[in-house]
């Protein structure tokens, strides 16, 4: 690639899969392998020994032939015999070695590379891993980064020893006959070059004529079997089952046109083995019937060719493993950049001390405050602007509207896991994004929809939140959020294992474990997102009451009163010893027990107040409310 | 599986041509390899012991230039076709796979096979193309070339044929030797080394919540501290599996070897022609090369070669008989549960004991805890699956004609009477007029009630608004209104609605309350699933549906079906009419 398409590409932010990543990128994630330079040449050395040991023996057994057809003493053979028999036994041995030493190598890279991913991530801008979908980030810590070790193995590593082979055998043929050295140099560049760098280029094309096809084959499979029930009732699978055919027909159309390629790189093969052994051969007679060249000599090298492409014909596998891995280096790339902190533009986050002018200045006092706060995903409009908000310790808040109108990311905007687009939100008094992002927890804390439940027992997914919860607290907790008669069910209780994806659990229990998990932490702010989906209506209500009561009246912490001395965040409990909560919610019934409800609608706060107020002064309130109770009566 | 198991060639025609033309090329290369080893020492002899000179062996290079040229243009045609049947019998085994899994339907994949049978059919059966690609054609060539080297090296010289032959068996041997001896070992190993793996990636997937609780610092030594066991356990089965290579590299290498230190000690005893000694010595190497690569390419085919066998055992699980009988028009008939009872993957039975019945004009709702079996007690509604005890029929509502069985009824002649909304509703893609199904005015006036008008105002084509695969373009809520519609507008004398009012606010939840209304009214059978109280309000029959948890099961499990009839107190009357309890249907 020319450095002008280079940087045309770079320089396109829409450049994804047509893009192939920047040069340097495959060697920047395998400089993140940091492997041992010493195993890695360890390896090559002892690759290159194995594979010679098969040109030696070929080489050896030609001449032993040729010369003993001279019928020379036997004792002149006795060297090439044992050489011979050596070289038959060193092959497998040293490959076997060599292997070991390879694979712990790429083995190594890759712990090496995951715990920098984790370290990075783990320090770097939480902004970076919230707009990825766990199954987006499992793969690129998980395949991507083993693809990127493979390439040690399966890509660097045959390419190293060939060169090595390679030039050795040819240096070796040319001692004996120039003419037989070049020829098959040239014919090694053909096997070991020409045909690797076209499979490879065939591969890309393929792969970039054939996306589009795979990945409507992937969706029309993954719909056919999500949705396989309604499909069925509804008379579409067999339409969708056609769709799935045409999408592979697509694909198949895509790897028909590489074909011929591929053939020729396959051919390319068999094609240089053949011209060096005719191009030795037919130098070679001539010139033993001039003198130039030993009868014996002539054997070895027209016969030598024969086993000297063995480490040519692996190269055309290491370019595709070569191209894979660098796909892969630039997914695992672009996610440590994602990391590395941006500068917060925004103006008024930048000191508490010295707000920038014409900016409101930062609220005073403990606990959370939104001044004119607008929020949005990055890049996109605001769907949430001009929003006024104190959470302080003792005081619970509602955060009620229609679905779409941005409450779960005005959750993440006001616990620091998403930048502000405007306005401010500063925690006791410092803006939140001037916060060291390790500190932010301890103060306050969010429940996320798509939480991670740990592959782990129950007790050790609630000790997630803290480290020292005993097993009462933890029974406490879940029988709090209405998840004790499930816990009572559970066959081991607390020591029961979750699956990994949590299988065991159904939607709304996980939502309250979740939920659980967070009340079990010693944040003085809780921010809880719809805890009471997929529940019915009374026990939903008197969750969120609960929540929302637990805040004036300091019985927040139920089971962790005890735990009190909360030596590991030190935040310590709010004036009136409960916490401050904000609820996101749907349902209007239980939100009497909250000191502050705001509506939202329209990208904006629609109105706010007490619950007794909006009910005196909104016709829709009360009637939306009316109804829930109606329905409720039912 | 077997080398070549005959049922990839039973399920998948594509393979079958391509084996064909494998077996020719196949062929092929046997004859070409020979003639090349014939060839090369004929002239190669001639040069070195007679002194002849390049006219003198003139014919022979000519030829095995042509040789060379003949297996360049075979190994080709082999490659050109290979690609292209592997994807050919990959697409068919695909297919295959799902729409068997479809067939099956929801009751089957529901059984945690779901994910696991959409990574079988994506990336698992991919991993079929080493397997057709690389490691057929080796296969073939270990059946034509091996022989072939063997036979023309037995002809040549007795000899080195007995020391090929005397060591060939040995690979196989040592190979099951080598395999029985790591077996467990390995198969421990890889358990270990997936538990390790997943426990990273668990870590790992779980580092957003960790960062929300302020909990991201320790698991960093924790990830390396498994990252270390994983390689440790993975190294010391590799250590295994490998010797199962260095045998086979080591017993090829190693005969090769030998049978050259005998040519040359009977050559120079003048017992054997140079041109013979060559010849043997090319054609030893080719009898073991395909062996090798058996191998070798058969480790690189593994995972595709699992994948069939899942991909097999899929295909080759039975449908359950599918009725022939055509379906009664449902805008006359009643739909009956006696005593249904569905036992979940997990062991419980949910929904258990469920009475229930669906007639023309009347409004069902399914109420219940999470988890109770009410989207199963659609699902047997709807003959999606059969119950495990109890039954299901179809009976006329004047009480004309017997009861027939659900399960003696064409599936496709119900469904296509029955409007289903799931809790997630399936959108094909293509504009919201097409989605929403009718004519203009039925489509204005259904919208005008859903609320869809509204939704339809603000987008910018309007009904012609293109709607993408699983309704992209939408918003949940708007996603539902169009599902509403479709609904309301489709003709369909059973409407299904399951949990309708899910992620829609009060305003939202009048919407469905009007819209469930209006189908009462133009004298459909509605069935809901209700989660909230004002959803159940405006049904005539309110049926609540219990599961009995698996310990409770064990102890009462029916030894034969609920005999029919059995009254067990499901059904409660509720809203504004007499629900009717469903008679004794014999």
């Amino acid at each position: 690639m020319s450095a002008a398409t280079t940087s045309a590409v770079s320089g396109d932010a829409r450049a994804t899969v047509d893009a192939d990543p920047p040069r340097g990128t495959l060697r920047r994630a395998v400089a993140l392998l940091d492997v041992d330079r010493r195993r890695v040449l360890l390896a090559v050395v002892l690759g290159t020994l194995a594979l010679g040991c098969a040109v030696a023996l070929a080489a050896v057994a030609a001449w032993l032939i040729a010369r003993a057809s001279q019928m020379p003493p036997v004792l002149v053979l006795s060297v090439a015999t044992v050489g011979v028999r050596a070289f038959g036994v060193g092959r497998g041995v040293l490959r076997y070695v060599e292997r070991l030493v390879s694979h712990d190598v790429a083995l190594r890279g890759m712990t090496q590379l995951r715990t920098t991913l984790y370290e990075r991530l783990a320090a770097g801008s939480p902004a970076a891993l919230v707009p990825l979908r766990r199954g987006d980030l499992l793969a690129r810590v998980g395949e991507d980064v083993d693809a990127v070790g493979d390439v040690v193995v399966r890509g660097l590593l045959p390419a190293a020893v060939a060169a090595l082979l390679g030039v050795g055998t040819v240096a070796a043929m040319t001692v004996l006959w120039p003419p037989a050295g070049a020829a098959l140099a040239l014919a090694l560049l053909l096997a070991g070059v020409v045909a690797p760098a076209v499979t490879a280029r065939t591969a890309r094309l393929t792969e970039r004529r054939a996306a589009a096809g795979r990945a409507r084959r992937s969706a029309a499979a993954l719909a056919l079997v999500d949705d396989a029930g309604p499909l069925a009732v509804a008379g579409l699978a067999d339409e969708r089952l056609r769709a799935l055919r045409d999408a592979d027909a697509d694909v198949a159309a895509a790897v028909d046109a590489g074909a011929p390629s591929s053939a020729l790189a396959a051919a390319l093969g068999p094609l240089a083995q053949g011209l060096a052994v005719l191009a030795a051969l037919v130098t070679g007679i001539p010139a033993v019937r001039r003198g130039d060249l030993a009868a014996t000599d002539l054997a070895v090298v027209v016969l030598t060719p024969l086993a000297a492409f063995e480490a040519t014909a692996l190269l055309p596998a290491a370019a595709t493993q070569l191209h894979r891995s660098r796909a892969a280096a630039a997914r695992v790339l672009a996610l440590l950049d994602a990391t590395t902190p941006h500068p917060t533009p925004a103006p008024a986050a930048t000191s508490g001390a010295a707000p920038a002018p014409g900016a409101a200045p930062v609220p005073a006092g403990a606990g959370l405050h939104a001044r004119g706060l607008a929020c949005g995903w990055p890049g996109r409009p605001p769907v949430v602007a001009g929003l006024d908000l104190d959470l302080v310790p003792g005081r619970s808040v509602a955060v009620v509207g229609p679905s779409g109108t941005g409450k779960t990311t005005l959750l993440l905007t006001l616990a620091g896991l998403l930048p502000p687009t405007g306005g401010l939100v500063a925690l006791d008094g410092r803006p939140v994004g001037a916060w060291p992002a390790a500190d932010l927890p301890h103060h306050v804390v969010a429940t996320l929809e798509d939480a991670h439940v740990f592959g782990t027992t129950v007790l050790e997914n609630l000790r997630v939140a803290r480290g020292d919860v005993t097993e009462a607290e933890a029974a406490a907790a879940l029988r709090r959020v209405g998840l004790g008669p499930w816990l009572a069910a559970l066959p081991d209780g607390l020591a029961t294992r979750l699956g990994p994806d949590a299988r065991t659990v159904s939607g709304g229990e996980r939502r309250r474990l979740l939920l659980a998990r967070a009340l079990l932490t010693h944040a003085p702010l809780l921010l809880v997102d719809e805890p009471a989906e997929h529940l019915d209506p009374a026990l939903a209500d008197a969750l969120v009451t609960d929540l929302l009561r637990g805040a004036a009246n300091g019985a927040a912490d139920g089971a962790a009163d005890g735990a009190a001395d909360g030596a590991a965040d030190g935040a310590g409990d709010g004036p009136n010893g409960g916490r401050g909560v904000l609820v996101v919610t749907h349902r209007l019934t239980p939100l009497a027990a909250a000191d502050e409800v705001v509506l939202l609608g329209d990208g904006g706060v629609v109105d706010r107040g007490t619950h007794a107020e909006l009910l005196a002064r909104r016709a829709d309130y009360r009637e939306a409310r009316r109804r829930e109770g109606e329905g409720d009566a039912g | 599986m077997k080398p070549l198991d005959p049922r990839l060639l039973r399920h998948a025609r594509a393979a079958r041509a391509y084996l064909a033309l494998t077996v020719a090329t196949g062929v092929l290369t046997a004859g070409l390899v020979v003639a090349q080893a014939l060839l090369l020492a004929r002239a190669l002899g001639g040069a070195v012991q007679d002194g002849l000179d390049l006219a003198a062996v003139g014919d022979e290079v000519v030829a095995l230039a042509a040789v060379v040229l003949a297996r360049v243009l075979v190994v080709g045609v082999q490659e050109r076709f290979a690609h292209r049947a592997a994807t050919r019998a990959v697409a068919e085994l695909r297919a295959g796979v799902v729409e068997r899994a479809v067939a099956l339907g929801p009751r089957w994949l529901a059984a945690g096979r779901g994910p696991e049978l959409v990574t079988l059919a994506t990336r698992g059966l991919d991993a079929l193309e080493p397997y057709f690609v690389r490691y057929l054609p080796q296969l073939v060539l270990a059946a034509t070339v091996t022989p072939a080297a063997l036979l023309v090296v037995l002809g040549l010289d007795r000899v080195s044929a007995a020391v090929v032959v005397g060591t060939l068996p040995l690979v196989p041997v040592f190979m099951v030797l080598v395999g029985r001896l790591t077996e467990g070992r390995s198969a421990r190993g890889l358990r270990g080394m997936q538990t390790l793996a997943a426990q990273t990636l668990d870590l790992l997937a779980g580092l957003p919540t960790l960062r929300a609780l302020g909990r991201e610092r320790g698991p960093a030594a924790r990830v390396r501290e498994l990252g270390d066991a994983h390689r440790r356990a993975t190294m010391g089965t590799l250590r295994i599996a490998f010797l199962s290579g260095m045998v086979l590299e080591l017993l090829t290498t190693l005969s090769v070897a030998l049978v050259a230190v005998g040519i040359g000690l009977r050559l120079v005893g003048g017992h054997l022609p140079l041109v013979t000694g060559l010849a043997v010595l090319v054609l030893a190497p080719e009898v073991y090369a395909p062996l090798r690569q058996v191998g070798a390419q058969f480790h690189a085919s593994t995972d595709g070669v699992a994948a069939a066998e899942a991909a097999f055992a899929v295909l080759e699980t039975p449908l359950p008989p599918r009725g022939t009988h055509p379906a009664p028009d449902l805008a006359r008939t009643a739909l009956r549960l006696h005593g249904v009872a569905v036992r979940q993957p997990t062991g419980a039975l949910a929904p258990e004991g469920l009475d229930l019945e669906v007639r023309p004009g009347r409004v069902v709702a399914l109420v219940g805890t999470s988890g109770s079996g009410k989207t199963t007690a659609v699902e047997v509604l709807l003959g999606l699956l059969r119950p495990d005890a109890g039954a299901a029929r179809l009976v006329a509502v004047d009480g004309t004609g017997p009861a027939l069985d659900l399960a003696d009824v064409d599936p496709a002649t119900l469904w296509s009477q029955v409007s289903w909304l799931p809790q997630r509703p399936v959108l094909e893609p293509g504009t919201v007029a097409a989605l929403v199904g009718g004519d203009a005015p039925v489509r204005e006036r259904a919208a005008a009630l859903t609320g869809l008008d509204a939704v339809v105002a603000a987008l910018p084509d309007g009904w012609g608004h293109r709607v993408g695969a699983g309704g992209t373009g939408l918003s949940v809520g708007q996603r539902q209104r169009v599902a509403l519609t479709r609904a309301l507008v489709s003709p369909a004398p059973l409407v299904v609605l399951d949990e309708p009012t899910a992620h829609l606010d009060a305003h939202g939840e009048e919407v469905v309350l009007r819209t469930v209304e209006t189908l009462r009214a133009s004298g459909r059978a509605v069935v809901l699933v209700a989660h909230r109280a004002s959803l159940a309000a405006v049904a005539d029959d309110v049926v609540v549906v219990r599961a009995a948890a698996a310990t409770e099961m064990e102890a009462d499990r029916p030894a034969a079906p609920a005999p029919a009839g059995t009254p067990r107190a499901a059904t409660v009357a509720a809203g504004r009419s007499d629900a009717p309890v469903p008679e004794v249907v014999r």
